[in-house]
């Protein structure tokens, strides 16, 4: 489902993001990627959605070459990966049905399946009675989770999560990983990148470590290994 | 379509959430309309006070006392037969005598001396209208025949050339001040607009970027900031539209009055022309606007 293959990624003149980073993910699976700061572990989550492309090396997404990705493929590619940020990236003036059905607007689907839509997700994340909502009437949680809201509605394959839980005390950050494993439980894959120790070693899934732009470990139902 | 119509409520929203820096782009593109409104109304004005004038210039040719009426509406049937020659129209002596002393009304000392002489001493006359001025020498010219010269006691000339020359000149320099004050709030306007899709570029940042995110393509992307720069472009157009009526229902019997006898319906030139005129002033701001913002857009945004 998702292959590194030997990836390299610089910066001029000459920072090392990454350094010969190979890796498979098979469809499904929830992975947790850690790292100190600076490891290259966000580098590898812009990678699958394209937003950042390798210097060297190739990345596969299903059936896309990210590496050789035409611009205009970029988008639909999009389409079916969600990604959540620490910082939430929700438009402040915007109520949290609007945020989600911003997903679903750009991508050109229909107002009345939009409608149908965006209450069901909002409800599996747990803010049904919250779509009126504007975000800073929300708890940092509750934002995270109509982030989450807006990157499940387009049903993608895969999920992306740059560090969701970096903004939020420990016990809405388990509430958050709770709704990540269950919807890994209906088969979309998770990829999860935290330097969170305690959020790693409760998950039991797989985890890969980056040290300085390389994998230093990769383990099913691994510990955070880092100290 | 469904994709068309968010593009526009993108930019719409836009427009009201940037409110008052719509409002200063609208106002230069207003300005730059008026400037452009200001030429052709003076363009229109021109024209119609130089054909005033040029249809005003005629030619008076006087006749000695001796001369019968006969050979007076002899000449006239020649003159007639000039291909250049729009009308001759016959004065009596009697008629001259009347219209000289109306015209002299105010000047008691010509008045006086008028009556000093026994009888009138004005003969016949003739007064010639040419289809154009420059046509006047050839016409005069052609008076110098022995048949007719021994008849003809003066010719007077009015020459409006000199009057249509600086009035001509003058129309002609307002024009093309007015097209520089256009030409400049153009350049103005532009820089605005740049600036106007800029700042938006910048406050929805945010939003582009979630945007992207999410799958949204490039025209999804563009779209709201292009429409939004038609957008502009047709509002002044419609508030031009609105001061051009205001201030013709206002100005334009005083234009009238003001230009006696010269037709100078600016109401009714407007209405004729009032599709294609806008039509284009609308499709030229908007082809500006458009133009501006995919410049503004590719050095700005990044999709």
């Amino acid at each position: 489902m998702i292959t590194f293959k030997n990836v390299t990624k610089e910066y001029p003149p000459k920072t090392h993001a990454l350094a010969g980073v190979s890796f498979r993910i098979e469809a499904g699976e929830f992975v947790s990627i850690t790292g100190q700061s600076g490891s290259g572990k966000s580098t590898v989550a812009k990678m699958i959605f394209a937003e950042e492309m390798p210097t060297s090396g190739h990345i596969h997404i299903g059936d896309w070459d990210i590496s050789n990705i035409r611009h205009s493929d970029i988008p639909v590619l999009r389409r079916q990966i969600g990604v959540v940020f620490q910082d939430f990236k929700l438009l402040p003036k915007k109520t949290a049905f609007e945020n989600v059905a911003f997903a679903l607007e750009v991508a050109g689907e229909s107002t009345k399946r939009i409608r149908e839509v965006v209450p069901h997700v909002l409800k599996i994340v747990g803010l049904g009675e919250k779509g009126g909502r504007y975000p800073r009437q929300l708890s940092g949680g509750e934002q995270q989770r109509v982030s989450i809201a807006r990157a499940l509605v387009h049903r993608p394959k895969i999920i992306v999560a740059d560090e969701p839980t970096g903004n939020l005390d420990a016990i809405t950050a388990r509430e958050i990983i709770e709704l990540f494993t269950r919807i890994n439980d209906f088969g979309t894959t998770v990829v999860l990148v935290t330097h969170d120790r305690d959020i790693v070693n409760g998950l039991h899934r797989r985890v890969i470590t980056l040290r300085d732009g390389k994998v230093s470990s990769d383990a099913e139902k691994g510990k955070y290994l880092l100290s | 379509m469904r994709s068309f119509f968010r593009i526009i409520r993108f930019a719409l929203q836009s427009m009201m959430r940037n409110f008052w820096l719509s409002f200063v782009t609208v106002s230069v593109f207003v300005l730059t309309l008026v400037t452009v409104n200001a030429v052709i109304v003076l363009n229109v004005l021109a024209n119609a006070s130089v054909k005033s004038v040029e249809g005003r210039v005629q030619v008076t040719v006087y006749f000695t006392s001796d001369a019968s009426e006969s050979t007076v509406k002899n000449v006239q049937s020649y003159l007639l037969g000039l291909s250049q020659v729009k009308d001759v129209s016959y004065v009596t002596a009697d008629e001259a005598l009347a219209q000289f002393k109306e015209n002299h009304q105010n000047d008691p000392v010509i008045l006086a001396s008028l009556d000093e002489v026994d009888g009138n001493p004005l003969g016949q006359a003739l007064k010639i209208r040419a289809y154009n001025a420059g046509d006047f020498p050839f016409v005069l010219q052609a008076l110098e025949t022995p048949e007719y010269k021994p008849f003809i006691k003066d010719k007077n000339y009015n020459n409006y050339e000199s009057a249509l020359r600086v009035l001509s000149d003058f129309s002609e320099k307002v024009r093309l001040g007015f097209l520089i004050l256009a030409l400049f709030f153009g350049f103005i306007a532009t820089l605005i607009v740049f600036n106007t899709i800029r700042v938006a570029i910048y406050v929805h940042r945010d939003e582009i970027g979630i945007m992207k995110l999410v799958g949204a393509n490039d025209w999804f992307v563009r779209g709201p900031f292009l429409f939004e720069s038609i957008c502009y472009a047709f509002i002044a157009t419609v508030v031009m539209g609105v001061l051009l009526s205001a201030f013709l229902t206002f100005a334009n019997p005083a234009i009238v009055a003001f230009f006696q006898g010269v037709d100078v319906d600016l109401v009714s030139y407007y209405l004729t022309n009032a599709l294609p005129m806008f039509g284009a002033q609308f499709g030229i701001l908007a082809l500006l606007g458009l133009g501006t913002t995919t410049f503004a857009m590719r050095r700005y945004l990044r999709v």
